[in-house]
């Protein structure tokens, strides 16, 4: 991993068209600005996280009866 | 050079996919999604297709065309909260190149447990968008709204 030593108002720059600048450090919290453009996806890791795994736990459909999920589905609209 | 004509496809192309749910599929090129970049977790994975369960179903299943046997279930999130939002969409609708609302579709990807359906949920988090014109997809993920990745699409067996 590269380590880097950036002071409040410094960057660092990602490839091309990326920019990641140290806005503020409040004790432990440091506000971080990300400039990127648009089809760059940038989250939170945690969200980032969240989201991958559910969408691995709902890739994992296999042998499904979805016709009897249908099923279920009306009844429960009825 | 000219383009020879008679090497032009007059036919839309077609791709034949053997998918692990529905067999060999035949999919014309004006029917594929495109997720650029892929769901998240699946990046190298971007052509899809929608798929009908059937005329009393709300579901869909997306299937992929680059991993036959990677496919999800996925409906329309009015089904699950009538009221559901996605906020303010203008950088996805820039990227999507969204001309009109209406070619706009929302779809929530379902997580149905093996052997308890009545337990599914539904990614209210991690809506897809799909813009129907130039069939150009993307998982948006709305950090800051109170929706849940795991929103209970049945109620619970009492």
């Amino acid at each position: 991993m590269l380590i880097l030593t950036r002071k409040i108002g410094e960057g660092i720059i990602l490839g091309d068209d990326i920019r990641i600048s140290i806005m503020e450090i409040r004790g432990k919290q440091i506000r971080i600005g990300i400039e990127a453009p648009q089809n760059v996806v940038v989250l939170r890791e945690e969200i980032y996280q969240r989201i991958q795994e559910e969408n691995l736990r709902a890739a994992g459909v296999r042998d499904v009866d979805l016709t009897e999920i249908a099923k279920i589905w009306k009844q429960k609209k009825d | 050079m000219t383009p020879d004509p008679q090497k032009t496809p007059a036919e839309p192309v077609s791709v034949t996919i053997a998918t692990k749910n529905f067999g060999d599929i035949v999919v014309r090129e004006d029917q594929i999604i495109t997720f650029s970049p892929g769901l998240l977790g699946f990046s190298e994975f971007h052509r899809y297709v929608l798929i009908e369960h059937g005329q009393e179903s709300p579901f869909l299943w997306l299937q992929s065309l680059d991993k036959p046997d990677l496919a999800f279930v996925v409906m329309d999130p009015a089904f699950v909260l009538p009221d559901y939002k996605i906020g303010p969409i203008n950088g996805v609708q820039k990227e999507l190149e969204v001309k009109s609302l209406q070619d706009l579709k929302v779809l929530v990807i379902l997580t149905i447990p093996p052997g308890c359906p009545q337990d599914m949920t539904a990614n209210l988090m991690g809506p897809l968008l799909i813009n129907l014109a130039n069939r150009r997809g993307k998982q948006l993920v709305l950090e800051s709204s109170p929706y849940s990745h795991k929103h209970r699409v049945l109620p619970a067996k009492g």
